[in-house]
């Protein structure tokens, strides 16, 4: 019972925090562009965006073909190694921590996000709500991403 | 008073020459719950550890038992 191969779920695991960085990543910079779009409608963010919007579906369409041709690295949720990881008690603990955590976060955080874009900005009504709305999100699931790959790493 | 949970995992373990990812398996867990557990990091569930005692072929109290300090 000593043999040193590695074990499927091993592997998942190790690609399943692979894509959550990746995701932090993304939820980062879609966040902050949302975030600039919002509070500068003509600004060179916004600019350069447009110029980048046919981006999107290419990306989608690399995603798709990588996730084809993972193997059995690929997240299949009928899979025993995913049914392992998913009902893992350490990995539970840790996504409930940091729910918590990212939960009160977000709410801590909203008067000095409405302070800043209220007074600050001197933004419209419409969208100080959007700004409100998108950095509560870009927060909230940054917080949550990024304390669960803290707790969850070896 | 605070009690803390103590285990022998790393000793049952090394008994049987078993890996914290050979124990995983037999318990059916991943090996960073196995990990957790044996470094204090975690308090499992009262099925996991029965799942990790019969895994080892002993009890529950053969390898968790209740500190109690202050």
């Amino acid at each position: 019972m000593n043999d040193r191969t590695e074990h499927p779920s091993e592997i998942l695991q190790r690609f399943s925090r692979r894509n959550l960085f990746v995701l932090l990543v993304i939820v980062l910079l879609l966040g902050a562009t949302g975030i600039a779009i919002t509070l500068s409608p003509q600004g060179a963010i916004a600019r350069s965006s447009e110029r980048f919007a046919w981006f999107i579906p290419v990306a989608f369409a690399i995603i798709a073909g990588v996730q084809t041709s993972l193997a059995r690295r690929r997240w299949d949720p009928k899979s025993e190694e995913v049914k392992l990881i998913l009902d893992d008690e350490w990995r539970r603990t840790n996504m409930a921590r940091a729910s918590r955590a990212a939960l009160v976060t977000v709410l801590v955080a909203q008067t000095p996000l409405a302070w800043t874009f209220g007074f600050l900005t001197q933004l419209p009504p419409v969208r100080l709500a959007f700004a409100m709305a998108l950095s509560t999100i870009t927060l909230g699931l940054t917080t949550l991403i990024a304390l669960f790959l803290i707790f969850d790493r070896d | 008073m605070s009690e803390t949970l103590r285990n022998a995992i790393k000793v049952e373990r090394a008994k049987r020459d078993l890996t914290q990812a050979d124990l995983a398996v037999l318990a059916g867990v991943t090996r960073r719950s196995v990990n957790a557990i044996e470094t204090g990091r975690m308090v499992p569930s009262v099925l996991l550890a029965l799942r990790i005692a019969r895994a080892l072929g002993v009890t529950v109290e053969t390898i968790f038992r209740l500190d109690e300090a202050g």
